[in-house]
């Protein structure tokens, strides 16, 4: 008997689990209910970390493209046909990329939007360029990700601009001695370090100590930033990801007796919801961080975007969300310069430097390697007394690096 | 001729198996080999399969066999991944092969293949000789710590870190130059794979059934009786996790062959795929503790899961409810897992070992015991 209490027991408990994510679903699968109706639609699969430490980026990036999908479905798809989209989760783990690339490929999809984050990507490049399946990344900045020739190609600027962009401001706003905080393993951290560095040193800003961690999810940067403080920076240079910024780098670094900049890039976006309650708030005030777009641009494009986007989800749309939009609006512009919606002939018009994508996050073409070419929003924390917020400091643009 | 014994018939038995689904798979990879799924799906899936069974398999051999509790087997692994990752670059570049092609490429895959276990187990031995004179707690602690020093120095290590290894596109000098394959290649390697693992899992199975798996099984059973028997307790410690750090290497350079890219942040504590320290020892618990083909069988279980839940086009059939659970296959793991702790305690496998030549009889002992304990059931239910 205690056998079979015990089945019963277990299938409540995932019977009540299932009851918690149930509402999310069901309104997924109506609209791909709605879409099977057409004969031949437009595959497109996403990769991202939707589950996991970095599951905001993954519900950032799957948000903004199910919303592009709707907008493009509702004025009648892509050369008239419907866009449907297979999710795929990573995990934020280079070998579930992997599976899930092969997966998609293998459901026959030849367009792929992904991964979020440069370590999962820069396991399925090779992969892409091998089945000759085109791959748009919405946020992967490692400079090396995208070369000539190949399949691959992004909608966000890379590591060597947004660290250059990084050092500029910091010249600008007067720092002499800055320090580093990063992760040696991490392609991403190290990345931005070495093009923080190295622009640093073109424009004379002295670069006093450079600490790094074991993971990009440590929890403790005491230490680092005691290190910072003895070496008496005025910038301390801290590319991490929106999960230790919170709860751990933030405070840390006050509570070790830091008291000047701290600059981020791009996996700062999301910090805000990521502060520990009753946190002190006031940690947060001298925060500068590199970002894709800022959501309180008053163009006509991103308010529009913003505004959709808020009332479909009901919150702020991240960068992650704005670059997954523009990735279905790029593959848009190129299905339709191709005239058909073969990888290769996709690749092809995405691989033409004159074409123009005018984007939530700028209007901007793509170089020869396949970055796009345009210019960084620069933010600002604050406490606002009961929560952080954010403030636009200014857009830098390349021309800016002179 | 001498007339076989039974030992020696099983022996003879499984290796005409294992021949003839060899051969099979050849065929079978050979016909199908070019196209669709069967080579985006099925054949990056054995490949992950094979070391996953070693490295379960392997840490058996610590924690089953010889009843301590290892937390940093992804330690050795790592080792042996970036030991195949570098050597395979190093010959490249001294131009003992090109395109992956010709029969110095396939010597210098064993050859990688062979040193990264021999590293690891080397490894094994300097950390094994000190902590091996702990026990429970302890040895965990320090195997745990082993696990992250490894991997810190990986990462700092000019040569192996994130510099090493991202010469040209992120981290794809290894899938360029080096042993990293491609999805052709892993259907033209595949027979390496499963050689490599068919071999990897007979010499432990070799040797645990030899005197120092009686000797290591005495260990994990009574420590003291075993020393007053006269073994020396600390050379089998020792040995054993040298000899299981050996084969986690091995499974390492299997991983870098199967990932043409490497990051220490797959050989972590945790992490959230199921190839961690962690995991290892949750697999080697699920199948049984005490037996490698619990692990093997364990190992591909966990595998199919994770796969299934997150890339199976069968979830798309399934109510919304239950495709709901499976977007946190961390949750659908831990549930599997009480599932079957709470059913059998001991593991898929408790301590049986799966044999062809003895199925007829297991199976026939296992009815036998089930129709026992039910008829003992129903008699005590009739008397009370």
């Amino acid at each position: 008997m205690k056998k079979y209490l015990s089945i019963l027991l277990a299938l409540c408990m995932v019977l009540s689990l299932a009851a918690c994510g149930g509402s999310s679903d069901t309104q997924e699968s109506a609209a791909e209910d709605g879409a099977e109706e057409s004969s031949d639609p437009i595959i497109i699969g996403t990769i991202s970390p939707n589950t996991g430490g970095l599951a905001a980026y993954g519900i950032g990036v799957t948000t903004g493209v199910e919303l592009a999908v709707e907008e493009i479905n509702a004025a009648g798809g892509i050369l008239g046909r419907e866009v449907q989209v297979i999710t795929t989760d990573d995990q934020g783990d280079p070998t579930e990329c992997l599976n899930a690339f092969n997966s998609l490929v293998a459901q026959g999809v030849g367009l792929i939007i992904g991964s979020a984050t440069s370590g999962c990507t820069s396991a399925i490049t090779d992969a892409a360029n091998e089945e000759e399946i085109c791959l748009l990344s919405p946020t992967a900045t490692a400079d090396s990700l995208t070369t000539e020739d190949d399949y691959i190609f992004r909608a966000c600027y890379a590591d060597s601009f947004q660290g250059a962009i990084a050092a500029a401001y910091a010249k600008k706003s007067g720092c002499e001695k800055v320090g580093v905080v990063y992760c040696a393993a991490d392609v991403y951290s190290k990345g931005l370090y070495d093009s923080f560095s190295a622009a640093c040193e073109k424009y004379g800003v002295e670069v006093a100590a450079a600490e790094s961690t074991a993971s990009m999810d440590v929890q403790d940067f005491t230490n680092q930033f005691a290190a910072m403080v003895s070496a008496g920076v005025d910038l301390v240079y801290a590319p991490f990801y929106y999960d230790v910024i919170g709860p751990y780098v933030v405070p840390q670094a006050r509570a070790a007796g830091y008291e000047g900049i701290i600059m981020g890039a791009d996996g700062y976006d999301g910090v805000p919801d990521y502060v520990v309650e009753g946190a002190d708030l006031s940690a947060f005030n001298d925060i500068y961080w590199t970002n894709h777009y800022y959501p309180g641009d008053t163009s006509e494009k991103v308010q529009s975007f913003v505004t959709a986007y808020e009332e479909k989800f009901g919150s702020t749309p991240s960068a992650f969300s704005a670059t997954g939009y523009d990735c279905v609006y790029m593959y848009k512009a190129a299905i339709e310069a191709a005239g058909s919606a073969e990888p290769s002939a996709v690749r092809d018009a995405l691989a033409d430097t004159s074409a123009v994508y005018d984007c939530v996050t700028g209007s901007f073409s793509l170089d020869s390697t396949g970055t796009p070419i345009k210019g960084a929003a620069i933010i600002s924390f604050a406490d606002g007394g009961d929560k952080v917020v954010t403030e636009l400091v200014e857009v830098m643009q390349a021309s800016d690096l002179e | 001729m001498k007339k076989l014994g039974r030992t020696g018939q099983g022996y003879l038995l499984n290796t005409i198996i294992i021949v003839l689904l060899f051969t099979a798979a050849q065929l079978v990879t050979a016909a199908f080999g070019g196209e669709g799924s069967f080579k985006l799906v099925l054949v990056p899936s054995i490949w992950q399969c094979c070391y996953l069974m070693i490295l379960a398999a392997s840490l058996n051999l610590v924690l089953g066999f010889l009843g301590q509790l290892s937390l940093g087997h992804c330690g050795f692994m790592a080792v042996g991944a970036y030991t195949a990752a570098l050597l395979s670059l190093a010959c490249e570049r001294a131009e003992l092969f090109k395109d992956k092609e010709g029969v110095v490429f396939i010597l210098v895959l064993f050859a990688c293949v062979l040193a990264a276990g021999i590293l690891s187990a080397l490894i094994g031995l300097l950390v094994g000789i000190p902590a091996l004179r702990l026990k429970g707690d302890y040895l965990a602690i320090i195997t745990l710590g082993f696990g992250m020093i490894i991997i810190n120095i990986i990462n700092n290590l000019p040569f192996c870190g994130q510099d090493g290894l991202a010469l040209g596109s992120a981290a794809a000098s290894l899938y360029k130059n080096g042993l990293g394959f491609g999805t052709k290649s892993k259907v033209e390697f595949l027979w390496a794979a499963l050689l490599v693992t068919i071999i990897s899992i007979t010499l432990m199975f070799m040797f645990v059934r030899s005197k120092y798996g009686r000797a290591i099984r005495a260990i994990r059973d009574d420590e003291i009786a075993a020393a007053a028997s006269g073994i020396n307790t600390s050379y089998y410690k020792v040995l054993t996790f040298a000899y299981s750090a050996f084969f986690a290497g091995v499974a390492g350079a299997l991983y870098s062959c199967t990932n043409a890219t490497l990051s220490t942040s797959s050989f972590a504590f945790t992490n959230g795929g199921i190839l961690n320290s962690t995991f290892i020892v949750v697999m080697v618990v699920l199948g049984g503790m005490g037996s490698i083909t619990g692990s093997v069988a364990a190992a591909v279980i966990m595998f199919f899961i994770n796969y299934q839940i997150k890339n199976g086009s069968w979830v798309d059939a399934l109510p919304a409810a239950v495709q709901a659970v499976f977007q946190y296959p961390m949750l659908v793991y831990a549930i599997v897992l009480i599932v079957v702790i709470m059913f059998r305690p001991r593991g898929i496998f408790g301590s049986y070992e799966f044999s062809l030549i003895n199925l007829k009889r297991d199976l026939k002992a296992a009815l036998e015991r089930r129709a026992a304990a039910r008829s003992e059931r129903k008699e005590a239910r009739s008397n009370g």
